[in-house]
């Protein structure tokens, strides 16, 4: 299977993992910790792949990343706290 | 062997600084919607369940296969033999500008349930932030659709070649930035509770 579809498919994967998973009576601890995690990872995948960040220097590509890193950890710090 | 990085992201460098700005735009809004939740979590939480999450994935989908489109056409773009394959890649950037379209109308109809409830900016936080940055990743994408159908008219011209697609790279990061945005804003808002 081509890369771009795997990544595709992994998207829509995740997407629909996070919505069911919301729909199951799970602890509302574990649920936030899948969801952001479900999060970062699909918006991993668009920054490396789509984006194609993964071929360029790691100074660049960092930018995005860590500001997804940034938000995703912010918002669970105010979801925990 | 590896293979060697560029030296720079794909596209012109300007198109990156308008992304990085908008990235902590966005950024901010998301962090100020979470930390306000903690606020007022009941009405934020009562709030949050009259929004259809079913259409939020419908639109999460219709995007991330917009983006995947777009990918798909600019890999053909790079192809040497890129004039045998430029029909299949103006096929991609139609298909991948109808979904932007279709994500639109699903959005409009959405805020136009809200408004016909009687909901809107001021009704209360949950609400503001909901409005605001609904109608500022519209407008986004509303920019990006346009961006896709000059890349559409562009495309369709043979104006890129294997060698000169920069043009094509900077309106593809800028439509993929947009939906970066929307995977993060469809979890913070429509899902995490």
């Amino acid at each position: 299977m081509e890369k771009n579809k795997i990544i595709l498919s992994l998207l829509v994967f995740l997407t629909l993992f996070a919505f069911l998973a919301g729909q199951l009576e799970l602890v509302k601890t574990l649920f936030i910790a899948l969801l952001l995690a479900t999060t970062f990872m699909k918006g991993c995948l668009i920054i490396e792949y789509f984006m194609n960040l993964s071929e360029v220097q790691v100074k660049y590509r960092i930018i995005p990343t860590v500001w997804l890193s940034v938000v995703i950890t912010l918002i669970a710090v105010a979801y925990y706290l | 062997m590896e293979k060697e990085k560029s030296k720079y992201p794909p596209g012109d460098f300007g198109i990156w600084i308008l992304i990085y700005i908008e990235l902590f735009t966005f950024g901010l809004f998301f962090i100020g919607f979470a930390f306000s939740r903690r606020l007022d979590i009941e009405t934020f939480h009562t709030s949050q369940l009259l929004l259809d999450q079913r259409i939020g994935v419908i639109n999460t989908i219709l995007l991330i296969t917009s983006s995947y489109f777009v990918v798909q056409a600019l890999k053909l773009v790079k192809q040497k033999d890129f004039k045998k394959q430029l029909q299949k890649a103006v096929r991609y950037l139609f298909f991948a500008m109808l979904l932007g379209v279709v994500f639109l109308i699903l959005k409009l109809f959405e805020l136009g349930d809200k408004f016909a409830q009687g909901i809107h900016l001021s009704t209360n936080q949950f609400f503001m932030f909901y409005f605001i940055l609904i109608v500022f990743h519209f407008a986004h994408v509303l920019l990006g659709l346009v961006i896709l159908y000059n890349l559409f008219c562009n495309t369709k011209k043979g104006l890129y070649s294997p060698k000169d697609h920069k043009g094509f790279e900077s309106g593809a990061s800028y439509w993929h930035m947009v939906d970066l945005l929307w995977v993060v804003l469809f979890a913070l808002i429509y899902l995490l509770r």
